[in-house]
């Protein structure tokens, strides 16, 4: 049995290595899906078998015997054993946003090579490591959070600092996700339809489960679902009526707009009433289009259209400027490793673990799955054409401000397409156009969209797979913003409450307002910034975004670092200091570059300079518009500069104690809770 | 088929927080009324709605 168990075992290393190998070196020729499919799975299943039992069994040293906190402090809501399955379920919808889905579409600009081998090799040896590491060290501390952890097991200016990086990144992100929706829906009347119609929607379950149904949330999230997927069929109907078509097909400024006064509504509005209903519609959508993606590409088994490698691996990429390093691994967070993750491991997850051993699953398992979801965003973008692909995801300023220019100029890098391809392809799945929709919710739906629509109907359904796609994603991410905002909002309050007290109060409504507008204010000047940015806003915040989240990734291993050192020594330090290591490396590589970098189209200030001698030379267009220009990219500048600051604060306090720890000159007193015996019954668990 | 079935209703409900009610329920031995969901959701959401949702 056991010698079965070892050549079952060796056969997955083997066609992991296999399909990986077969996909690094295969030149020239299509490439079907299938085997991204097997590389990911086999090597996240020996990942999951080997690194992850070692993890558990060595390092970390899960102790079944040892009662969890949701054993110890149960209360029938936070703290509650909890079924290891389930809370799989609910920590993978948890950690599951859009950035595994949109990073991957973008970063297949280097082709698809650079960004599978990232996200398998990433998530396998990084990621998953992390996620684990941080479950674990929460767990043993009755749930805290990062930030509490930090402050404890480093000191007190890491836990400050971590607390202003998570303020700053939660403002660039929501700013970059609002700029994803944007660029979606602009021009676009069937898709801002359907969008805007989510809102009543959302208020109809939230007056539904609160005064006519109440508890009854399975039963109104599926009401919900049909009449969102009835939004999308009314959304056709909507886009072809003379009389309603204009009312919906809004600018890039005003889709901005509507979202920023969306997120101060949200934020401000009693949670029952929107945020909650549509945070349940977002979950179960979410869980169920994955599923279908899942599902739609093992029966489609797709080609892979787009190359293994772009010419643009030199730097002059049109989504986005800069090489493949470190460009491909801050563009690929999620799906490989993310910081934000560390925040899902140390909130709601380990205050419902019943045993020690459950963490292996759903630390290290719930992110190989979340991987696997990035490896398909990836296999949905590269199904296209490359020419559609580059033609949905430049910029005007980029490939030229009229289809005729863009066709020709992405033709010229060798990837050819058409005016009349590219209209046929936007009339399918009714839009007005399909060229410079950049922020990659286009191009994965439309990838999505071809997926669905082989797998049955053709292209007679083109277009609803298409907006069915673009409301799942556009879905999620607003339930992204409204949260966030609303966190945000609480940060600032809990900061603010220290200077004037009424400030800190969240029922105090002058106090609520004004720290809500404060919050959306931020994010919204960023998102107007994007909007703005004649290279598409993707080009300067999305690399802002993505260095920020693997900063934070480096201030989660810091801590799990600090945590490894003082249960024993350096023995096991290369488990977290190896991929806190590259991500240093790779995120202040990324971060001097866009401040520094000499062309303009990657440094902030490179580009600051250019605008400012088109000023001097009297050859900028707008005036006004070009000062704005100038001191966004300044303002870009700083705001890397200030990440690099922080986390290079977060090192050197935890390299001074990691120094102190070995030399003996500081405690190495781990702060776990006391062991205390685990008295859960087997049918408890 | 059938476990697999109640293993995805008992996720279900769980996401939609329908189990931590009725433990909610069974904990402070209360029966189920509006007014009551009202209590245990404001007081979840309350929670929940201090994280950020991940990216």
């Amino acid at each position: 049995m056991k010698l079965l168990a070892h050549l079952f075992w060796a056969a997955v290393a083997v066609t992991a290595a296999f399909c990986l190998g077969g996909i690094a070196l295969n030149r020239g020729e299509h490439i079907n899906s299938i085997w991204l499919v097997l590389a990911a799975a086999c090597s996240y299943a020996t990942g999951y078998r080997f690194y992850s039992r070692f993890l558990a069994a060595r390092v970390l040293a899960l102790d079944d015997r040892r009662a969890t906190p949701a054993e110890r402090l149960r209360d029938g809501q936070d703290f509650e054993p909890t079924n290891k399955w389930i809370l799989f379920g609910h920590h993978f919808a948890a950690i599951a946003g859009p950035g595994p889905l949109v990073g991957p579409v973008l970063a297949a600009q280097f082709g698809y090579l650079p960004g599978t081998l990232w996200i398998v090799i990433g998530a396998v040896l990084g990621g998953a490591a992390q996620d684990f590491v941080i479950l674990f060290a929460s767990m043993r501390r009755d749930g805290k959070s990062l930030g509490q952890m930090a402050r404890e097991e480093i000191g007190k200016v890491a836990g400050f600092c971590a607390l202003i990086t998570v303020l700053l990144i939660m403002i660039i992100m929501l700013a970059v996700m609002a700029l994803v929706v944007v660029n979606a829906l602009k021009g676009s009347p069937w898709g801002a339809f359907t969008i805007a119609a989510t809102i009543p929607i959302a208020v109809f379950m939230g007056l539904y489960l609160r005064y006519w149904r109440p508890a009854k949330v399975l039963e109104c999230s599926a009401i919900g679902v049909v009449l969102v997927m009835a939004a999308i069929f009314a959304g056709r109907s909507v886009a072809q009526s003379a009389a309603l078509a204009p009312v919906f097909t809004l600018g890039a400024m005003a889709l901005a707009i509507a979202i920023i006064v969306y997120g101060f509504l949200a934020s401000a509005l009693p949670v029952w009433l929107l945020l909650a209903p549509r945070g349940y519609l977002s979950t179960f959508v979410k869980l169920g289009v994955i599923l279908m993606l899942g599902v739609g590409i093992l029966f489609v088994r797709p080609e892979l259209q787009l190359p293994a490698l772009t010419r643009f691996v030199d730097g002059t990429g049109p989504i986005f400027a800069g090489k493949i390093f470190p460009f491909c691994f801050i563009t690929i967070a999620c799906g490989s490793i993310s910081g934000f993750h560390a925040l899902i491991a140390s909130g709601t997850t380990p205050k419902m673990i019943a045993k020690e051993g459950h963490a292996r699953p759903i630390g290290y398992g719930s992110m190989a799955l979340e991987s696997f979801v990035a490896i398909m965003a990836m296999i949905a973008a590269c199904v296209l054409q490359p020419g559609v692909y580059f033609a949905v995801n430049s910029p005007a300023a980029t490939v030229g401000a009229a289809p005729a220019a863009a066709v020709a100029t992405i033709t010229s890098w060798g990837f050819p397409v058409t005016v009349a391809e590219m209209t046929n392809l936007a009339r399918d799945v009714g839009e007005q156009t399909l060229f410079y929709r950049t922020g990659g919710a286009p191009s994965l739906a439309l990838g999505m969209a071809h997926i669905f629509a082989r797998g049955g109907g053709g292209r007679a359904v083109i277009g609803f797979w298409y907006h069915f796609a673009i409301m799942f994603e556009a879905l999620f991410i607003l339930t992204i913003l409204d949260t966030g905002t609303r966190v945000g909002r609480f940060m600032l309050q809990d900061f603010l409450g220290h200077a004037w007290k009424p400030l800190g109060r969240t029922s105090w409504m002058p106090g609520v307002v004004a720290t809500s507008a404060a919050i959306v204010g931020a994010w919204g000047y960023f998102l107007i910034q994007g909007v703005r940015d004649p290279l598409g806003g993707i080009n300067s915040l999305w690399p802002l975004y993505g260095t920020a989240n693997q900063l934070l990734a480096a201030i989660a291993l810091s801590v799990a670092t600090t945590i490894l050192l003082k249960m024993h020594g350096a023995k096991y330090l290369w488990v977290t200091c190896a991929p806190l290591a590259w991500l240093v490396t790779v995120t202040f590589t990324a971060a001097w570059q866009k401040i520094f970098s000499p062309v303009p189209a990657i440094g902030f200030l490179a580009q600051a300079d250019r605008l400012e001698a088109s000023l001097r030379a009297g050859t900028a267009a707008d005036v006004a518009a070009t000062q704005t220009l100038i001191f966004n990219a300044r303002l870009d500048a700083v705001l890397c500069g200030i990440f690099l600051v922080l986390v290079a604060t977060i090192l050197l306090d935890s390299m001074r104690v990691w120094i102190g720890i070995l030399r003996g000159t500081r405690s190495a007193r781990v702060c776990e809770a006391p062991f205390v015996l685990s008295q859960l019954r087997a049918e408890e668990l | 088929m059938r476990r697999l079935g109640r293993f995805i209703l008992a996720l279900l409900r769980e996401l939609g927080d329908e189990s931590a009610y009725q433990r909610h329920l069974a904990a402070h031995g209360r029966a189920h009324s509006g007014a009551e969901w009202r209590r245990f959701s404001e007081e979840r959401q309350r929670a929940r709605y201090a994280h950020a949702k991940c990216c």
